[in-house]
């Protein structure tokens, strides 16, 4: 930018003193070079001609000292006037009035125009009129002393005339020719800035192509191949690479990406679209491969590549349409991470929960089975306080056993191998066999517990996992109620479905944990500061069982007042059936 | 006249000592004899086929063979064809209860088991049979 600017300013900058000086000086000698060759011109005063060679001469010396410095411009309005004064003075030597040179003094003036700075503007705009003005007096003085004379009012009213159509002429071409300047003094500028944005632009896409190359390479775990719409590679990352085995070279422009593909998975999903094949796509397959990112932004489901060597890899593949500016589709860009260490993975931890359980309920099913031949005794009946110490230990044995059953069906949910045994049945029963088997322990805590069936319904629900899920929540509001307080089962209908409520008296649930409650292993305050039993899981637990039935659980709490979890279960409109309401009790 | 009946005669396997010893008191209970008991797979397979026992009780994970394994032997073989199976296992999912059924097990007990049940469903087997 500095560099264009020193250029500009060298083009439309101020002229130089030497400049103008010599254009006056070039019209002097002209003139006395005419002087001297002819004869015709009168020379009236030698002296005067010779003071006009001298200011010349000193006008000159004062140019030569300012030089080219434009900034000591006084010096040059002095030699520019001395300028002035030698053309006049060559004026009056040569017949005064008369001078065939009358017209030179202009000669100064135009240099003076020709300049960007204002004040010799300023200056020629002042003398020129001066000048013409000089003519006028001239022309008016001869007239009224000297008899009329044709000619040579015609010679004054024409210099009159030619000298303010030179002056006028002048100012216009400078005018003219400044506009042109700053007009293109402008364009240089703007051009200077497109293209100081281009060499901008141009840098900053060499950045964004260096940093999407980076990106493109350090993507090593993943597979990112790029086709054209007819499924051509165009592209292969070093994630492909250490995939499959393949150079970049080997594959671009060269195959297909249903080459790495299991063809009889490609079919299979083909058939279950049952898309006809679209004029681009080479393949049903391929078809069916892109079908999710052709109607969609992206598809992401599982396939299996297939390797050179026949090994099959499982991937989660997300496949997006590439377009271009006016969003037409020209291709697609399948994105696959390995899903085998992932598979391992679940599998070993399948296998591990699966040994846990076994290894731990083994023990458990020892101790269990020796302390119940140990209850009945057989030939010595225990004591009444024998039988108390068994109880504790039988009891203790059981949480330890309901403790793995948890964690198993917790890791069942996790991994989607919890299954379902649905059948019709009536919800009261159910309920009313959970609040039965609760009733001893509620007995023993001093805690009332109510049945409240509004309306009984039939649903197709896993009997023994609702049951859990209900002995859940009883048991949840027993452990939280103090004595005294009172437990109420509820079943209604409600336009969702059937709804079952459990609401207890207890101690409530802080509203900033009622979001955490579901979660594994968590534990409310009010839980932790009363030493309620427990390690978090019920909860999480009994909604997998509402969600595995399509409804789901919610609370509401009021800390010091109590809490009421509802669980809904989507019902069909037939499943509503009129039924005596079972176990209801006041 | 009387029916003089013999004691059903069984088999037991259980890698788990303690186990065997439980299931060992409850056949006595039930009045039946017990004829061996297994620690592994194999043993247990070889004396199936030496006694051709009545009951065979298995455990389902077990060293050299696996309960379900037996059980398929046992079932696939003419010989064995009166052994009534009954299955012990700690696996509780639904579907291990359907594979020993698929194996061919008669009943599915599933640890902890209580002995008096597991005594009195032996009982009910004895009366129930005769040789």
């Amino acid at each position: 930018m500095s560099t264009a600017l020193a250029v500009g300013g060298k083009l439309l900058g101020p002229i130089s003193p030497l400049t103008k000086q010599g254009t006056t000086v070039v019209v002097y000698l002209i003139a006395i070079f005419f002087t001297v060759i002819k004869p015709a011109i009168t020379v009236t005063s030698v002296p005067a001609i010779s003071a006009s060679a001298v200011c010349m001469l000193i006008a000159c010396v004062v140019t030569s000292v300012i030089w080219r410095d434009v900034s000591r411009w006084h010096l040059f309005v002095i030699a520019w006037a001395i300028d002035v004064v030698a053309f006049a003075a060559l004026q009056y030597g040569t017949d005064g009035v008369d001078s065939v040179f009358a017209a030179c003094v202009f000669a100064p003036l135009i240099a003076l125009a020709f300049d960007t700075f204002r004040r010799y503007r300023v200056l020629t705009a002042i003398c020129a009129p001066l000048a013409v003005v000089d003519g006028i007096l001239v022309f008016v003085v001869r007239a009224s002393i000297l008899p009329p004379d044709a000619e040579r009012i015609r010679d004054d009213v024409s210099f009159i005339i030619l000298g303010l159509l030179a002056i006028i002429l002048v100012m216009y071409l400078v005018r003219q020719s400044r506009l042109q300047l700053a007009r293109s003094e402008q364009m240089l500028a703007v051009s200077l800035q497109h293209s100081e944005d281009l060499a901008r632009s141009e840098a900053r896409s060499r950045e964004v192509e260096r940093s999407l190359r980076g990106l493109w390479a350090a993507i090593t775990e993943q597979s990112a191949i790029g086709t054209d719409v007819t499924g051509l590679i165009d592209a292969w990352n070093p994630g492909a690479f250490s995939m499959f085995g393949l150079m970049r070279d080997e594959v671009v422009a060269k195959r297909h990406i249903e080459d790495f593909h299991l063809e009889s998975e490609l079919l299979e999903r083909a058939s279950e679209l049952d898309n006809p094949v679209g004029d681009s796509e080479r393949s049903q397959g391929f078809a069916a491969l892109v079908e999710g990112a052709r109607l969609d932004s992206a598809d992401v489901r599982e396939w299996t590549y297939l390797r050179g060597d026949g090994t099959q890899i499982p991937v989660d593949l997300s496949v997006t349409a590439r377009v271009d500016d006016d969003g037409a589709t020209i291709g697609y860009l399948f994105v696959a991470v390995d899903l085998r260490k992932a598979k391992q993975v679940s599998r070993l931890k399948d296998e591990f929960v699966g040994l846990i359980s076994h290894e731990l309920r083994t023990p458990l099913s020892s101790i269990l089975g020796y302390l119940e031949l140990l209850r009945e005794g057989g030939d010595a009946p225990l004591s009444e306080e024998q039988l108390g110490y068994l109880n504790v230990a039988e009891r203790n044995a059981n949480r330890l056993l309901r403790l793995v059953g948890d964690l198993l069906f917790t890791a069942q949910v996790e991994a989607g191998t919890f299954q379902l045994d649905e059948r019709m049945q009536p919800l009261g029963a159910i309920l009313a066999g959970c609040v039965e088997s609760a009733r001893p322990v509620a007995t023993t805590a001093g805690i009332e517990i109510k049945l409240n069936v509004e309306d009984d319904c039939e649903a197709s629900v896993d009997a023994v996992r609702l049951g859990q899920a209900c002995d859940n929540l009883i048991s949840n509001a027993i452990k939280f109620t103090p004595s005294g307080g009172t437990v109420t089962v509820g079943l209604s209908g409600s336009a969702s479905g059937a709804v079952i409520t459990v609401t207890d008296t207890g101690m409530g649930i802080a509203a900033d944990e009622l979001d955490k409650l579901f979660s594994r292993f968590f534990r409310a305050t009010t839980a932790t500061r009363n030493a309620v039993p427990g390690v978090g899981l019920g909860l999480v637990i009994t909604r997998a069982i509402a969600r595995a039935h399509g409804g789901d659980i919610g609370v509401t709490s009021v800390e010091g007042v109590g809490t009421t979890f509802s669980m809904t279960l989507p019902l069909l409109e037939s499943q509503w059936v009129s039924l005596p309401i079972i176990g209801a009790r006041p | 006249m009387t029916i003089d009946l013999l004691p059903l005669r069984v088999v037991i396997a259980d890698d788990d000592p303690d186990i065997r010893a439980l299931v060992t008191i409850a056949v006595k209970r039930a009045g039946l004899d017990l004829v061996d008991s297994c620690s592994d797979g194999t043993a247990a397979w070889e004396s199936l086929q030496a006694h051709a026992p009545d009951v065979a009780i298995l455990d389902v994970a077990m060293p050299g063979m696996t309960g379900l394994e037996v059980c398929r032997l046992v079932r696939a073989d003419a010989r064995l064809s009166g052994i009534r199976i009954l299955m012990l296992s700690a696996a509780v999912a639904d579907r291990s209860r359907q594979a020993g059924l698929v194996a061919g097990a008669d009943e599915y007990f599933i640890k902890p088991f209580s002995p008096r049940l597991l005594a009195e469903r032996l009982s009910l087997l004895a009366a129930g049979a005769t040789r």
